[in-house]
This record gives structure tokens, C-alpha cells and sequence, in this order.
């Protein structure tokens, strides 16, 4: 079953300092199906945040509808959990925020919380604050605090681009882990092809601005998956290879990177 | 630095006096009232100095042993009991009523757009009349009441409030109040539960400034409006000469805004937004 349906996606704005109108988004169609992990890969300022931004209910489309479960969205909801690239864990609280919002009673959330916790290897770590956590642990608890809500999709925002590359490879593996246990629906933003590839199975790729889709790259590497044995298949090379490729011939052919009309 | 246990303290204690004298400083510096109290004494020396000197003349400036006996007196025959609690109840009076107001509409300005609008100027333009400039038309409507230093020290409180609010409101990041809202949080408990506690560090400060003007305002309409209190208490005695109770009456109010932050602000900042990691720790002797 489809989980989120995005089409015909555009989004313009207005430069507020030159007072252009600026073409961010131009045409941007594709699917996520239930249980399925996508990746939106593109060249930098391409708009891949705007557009996670607009799936979220944060930012209004200019054109285009965005579905979840066949219902159209407006604005944000908990249907849609997000992991934000900067965490955004609040720093007064210790508890599952999100499950007194769903109104379950107390002991039940501490259960839940509890669970989802352990699930991302934070287990004993309930009563700290988040400025008590380091860089990674923090994303993990983003992970937990959105899994523990149930969404229909989890929209991920460049989780791990802020963190060094040791923990990154670590929360990467993690966090596939945590996919394959649980097939939750995720769509991730990313500008780390390898990333992209090892996560997904599949990869939104995206042209230069006003953007459009350049081509839905399919990911067809079993799982488990592990970061050692996975990105030493030549499958995964090749599509990597394939993606760079694509970005590449896309900042070619579209010329200046801002089009204003 | 790693400390030591106390045991080890102890042994190195008995090999050398310097030792000793060093673990015995290190012992008195460790408790609260050293701490404390520690930074007055050479202020304390420098101005008993003074005075033995007489460095001026002793009619103008007298020194600690004059204030101390004029302490002991005025605290005997109940004079300073009854002024410091009068002054103490203003205070509350102001400082509750100025809270009660400042904090609701700091936080409707600084949520509605068209609240901010509406009273933006109009808070800007109350702000630059000071507020002893009100002293004046408040005798003329209250008398020389309760109500009249009330409204002046309300009144103090009120802008900085307002303002620091509006400013901590606007501090609170935006991705905190997105994460909130995909969790499933409605408007108003995006208020409670996000912005409130987001904007606290700046309304913490908000309130120490607000209060700090409050307790100056205080003491200049006691001495303006002046029948009772502390303000009152000092102005009285420059009338008749008597310094020492003005020094006097200038070291209570010190003692009384320390123990104020010391029992209320500092306790209330390190339970919220230092245990939040929201502001270092304002420093280590606290």
C-alpha cells in the first residue's frame, strides 16, 4: 500500500531582499510505499529540505498535494514524525512528549518510552536531559521519540550530517537495524550518496533548480545489511556510481542554479 | 583538579605547617558563608580604615563599629523591624501585582500579532516616563498610600517584563515548536509545554531586572511619599544629621536584595533553565 503520495509538488517564493520570485521546487512527483525506506538525493539548494518541509505541514506548497495514507495533508501532524537535523529535542523534557499528546495514561508511556529506548541503544539514559547527551545519542533519541509516536511516516532531515563520521557510520548501521526490525515508512533527505544507497530501497534524485525528478533509483541490495559487507558489493558501487553520475550531468545541463522568473 | 578524599588530606596535612595552612584555607573557602561573605571583608577593613583615619571628617563619615551600634539600637527599640517590614510588604505588593500583570501580557504581545501591534508604541512611549516621573500625579490620586508606591513599583516592573518576554518568546527556536507540532500538539499546548518553558531564560531575566527596578523605585518613593520604611528611614536621618543611619539604611538594602536573589531568584534559575542546560551555570559559588 502506498504510505505517502507527493504530486505535481512545486513551490515558489518571493527573494524578500531582491524581491524576485524564485522557482525553488518545479515539479516534484513519487511514492512511498508502506514499509518501504526512500532517499531524496540532489544538488545543494535543489530544495530536498523544502520539500521534506512541505510533507511535514511546515511549509505551504504552491502547487501540488502531498498524501498520506490517501488523505490529504495540511499542515503538521503526528501522522508525519520528523528527525530533525538539529535533533530539536526539547531541553525541559525527560519524557515521551509526543505519547501525552496521543493522551495514553502515564504507565503506559513509560513502557513505550522504555521499549523504544532500548530499541535505538539508549537504555538507562531516561532521566537525563539532552544537553547530558552527546551529539549522537541525541539523534538517536530524535529516532526513539518519533518511533515511539507510531507515524505513518517518519521524515528524516539530514539526521546525520552535523555529526562526525565515526558516529555517523555507527547510527547509519543502527538505524537500519532499527528499519529492518521494525519497517517503519521513511523518507530521508540526504546530499551523502553513500549513505543514501546503503540506507534506501530507493533513491528520489532530483535535478538542479527549479527542481524536477531526474530518476527513481532503485536499491536492490539484500538485507541485513551492514556497512562493510554492503559497500563492498560491486551492486552497490555501480548504483552509486550510476547516482553521481546523474547528479553531475544534472548541474550540466541546467545551467545557473538560481532561476528567477 | 582532582580533589583528594579527606583522608589523604589528613596525612598531608600533618607533614608540613604550609600544608596545613593551605588544607585549612581550602576547608573555610569550601563553605557557603566564606563564600559569601568573603569579598565584603576587605571592603569592610578599607572603610573602618577610613573612618580610624579619618580620612573625612567624622560628622560625614562614620565606620563600622558606629553603624553596628546604631544597628543594635535601632533593632532594640524596634524602629528597623517595623520600617523593613513595611518596606518588605510594598515589595510584595508591587512585586505580585507587577508579575501578575507583566507576565499575561508579555506573553499576549508577544503571541498576537495584532496585540503587538496595538500596544507596541504605546509600550515603548509608557517606558520612557520613569517611574518616580509618576510619583507626582500618583500622590495626587492616592495619597500618601499603600496604593501610590504599589502603582509606581508595579509600573517598574510591568516594561522590563513585558519586554523580556517578548524578546525570550521570539528566541525560542523554530524547529522546536515544528517537532512539537508533528507530534501531535495543538496550539495552545505548544504554549504551555514549548514556549513557555523555551522563553524562561529570558523571563527569568526578565524578573531579576524587573525586581531590581522595582526595589530602586521602592526606595525613591519612600523617600518622596515617605511615612514609613527604609528609604523613608534614610532620608529622615540625613535630615537630622545622623549618618550612621544613613550608612546603615544603605547596607540593609545590599543585605536584603542579596538574600532576596540569593532565596529565591538563584534557587528558582538553577531548578529550571541551569538543570536544562539552557544557560551556563551562572557561576561556581552559587
Amino acid at each position: 500500500m502506498t504510505a505517502l503520495e507527493i504530486s505535481g509538488l512545486a513551490k515558489e517564493y518571493v527573494d524578500s531582499y531582491s524581491g524576485d520570485r524564485v522557482t525553488a521546487i518545479g515539479e516534484v512527483t513519487f511514492t512511498v510505499e508502506e514499509g518501504e525506506f526512500v532517499s531524496i538525493l540532489g544538488p545543494s539548494g535543489c530544495g530536498k529540505t523544502t520539500v521534506l518541509n512541505i510533507i511535514a505541514g511546515f511549509v505551504e506548497q504552491t502547487a501540488g498535494t502531498v498524501k498520506v495514507g490517501g488523505r490529504v495533508v495540511d499542515g503538521p501532524g503526528p501522522d508525519r514524525g520528523v528527525v530533525f537535523q538539529n535533533h530539536a529535542l526539547f531541553p525541559w523534557k525527560t519524557a515521551a512528549f509526543g505519547l501525552r499528546m496521543k493522551g495514553i495514561p502515564a504507565a503506559r508511556r513509560r513502557e513505550i518510552a522504555l521499549e523504544h529506548l532500548e530499541l535505538v541503544g539508549l537504555a538507562g539514559f531516561e532521566n537525563r536531559y539532552p544537553h547530558e547527551l552527546s551529539g549522537g545519542m541525541r539523534q538517536r533519541l530524535g529516532v526513539a521519540r518519533v518511533l515511539a509516536n507510531e507515524p505513518a511516516v517518519m521524515l528524516m532531515d539530514e539526521p546525520f550530517a552535523s555529526i562526525d563520521a565515526q558516529t555517523r557510520r555507527k547510527l547509519q548501521e543502527d538505524l537500519t537495524r532499527v528499519f529492518e526490525l521494525r519497517r517503519p515508512t521513511v523518507f530521508f533527505v540526504t546530499h551523502d550518496i553513500d549513505e543514501a544507497v546503503f540506507l534506501s530501497d530507493r533513491v528520489v534524485v532530483l535535478s538542479r533548480r527549479p527542481s524536477r525528478v531526474r530518476e527513481i533509483v532503485t536499491v536492490d541490495l539484500p538485507r541485513p545489511r551492514d556497512w562493510q559487507g554492503t559497500t563492498a558489493l560491486p551492486e552497490f558501487r555501480e548504483i552509486a556510481n550510476h547516482i553521481t553520475a546523474l547528479l553531475s550531468e544534472g548541474g550540466d545541463r541546467e545551467g545557473p542554479e538560481l532561476t528567477a522568473a | 583538579m582532582v580533589a583528594p578524599t579527606d583522608g589523604a588530606l589528613d596525612r598531608a596535612a600533618t607533614r608540613t605547617p604550609r600544608r596545613r595552612l593551605a588544607v585549612w584555607l581550602r576547608r573555610v573557602t569550601r563553605t557557603g558563608a566564606v563564600r559569601t561573605l568573603g569579598p565584603f571583608v576587605p571592603i569592610v577593613v578599607l572603610w573602618w580604615l577610613a573612618a580610624e583615619l579619618e580620612v573625612f571628617p567624622a560628622a560625614f563619615f562614620v565606620g563600622p563599629d558606629a553603624v553596628l551600634t546604631e544597628f543594635l539600637d535601632l533593632m532594640r527599640k524596634g524602629v528597623l523591624p517595623g520600617y523593613l517590614s513595611d518596606s518588605l510588604t510594598r515589595l510584595a505588593y508591587g512585586i505580585g501585582f507587577g508579575l501578575l500583570i507583566g507576565l499575561p501580557m508579555g506573553f499576549l504581545v508577544a503571541m498576537s500579532a495584532w496585540a503587538r501591534r496595538l500596544t507596541w508604541p504605546l509600550l515603548l512611549f509608557f517606558q520612557a516616563i520613569a517611574d518616580i516621573a509618576w510619583l507626582p500625579i500618583v500622590i495626587v490620586w492616592f495619597g500618601f498610600s499603600l496604593t501610590a508606591v504599589t502603582f509606581v513599583i508595579v509600573y517598574t516592573i510591568v516594561f522590563p517584563l513585558v519586554l523580556a518576554v517578548v524578546s525570550g518568546v521570539e528566541q525560542v527556536p523554530q524547529e522546536l515548536v515544528r517537532a512539537a507540532r508533528s507530534l501531535g500538539a495543538g496550539r495552545f499546548r505548544v504554549f504551555v509545554e514549548v514556549i513557555v518553558p523555551g522563553a524562561l531564560p529570558a523571563v527569568a531575566g526578565g524578573i531579576r531586572t524587573g525586581l531590581g527596578y522595582g526595589w530602586r523605585a521602592l526606595i525613591a518613593a519612600e523617600i518622596i511619599v515617605g511615612t514609613s520604611g527604609v528609604g523613608f528611614m534614610m532620608f529622615d536621618a540625613r535630615r537630622v544629621g545622623d549618618v550612621s543611619e544613613v550608612f546603615l539604611g544603605m547596607i540593609v538594602l545590599g543585605v536584603l536584595w542579596y538574600a532576596m536573589d540569593a532565596l529565591v531568584l538563584a534557587p528558582f534559575e538553577r531548578a529550571t533553565v541551569e538543570r536544562w542546560g539552557m544557560v551556563r551555570q551562572v557561576e561556581a559559588g552559587r
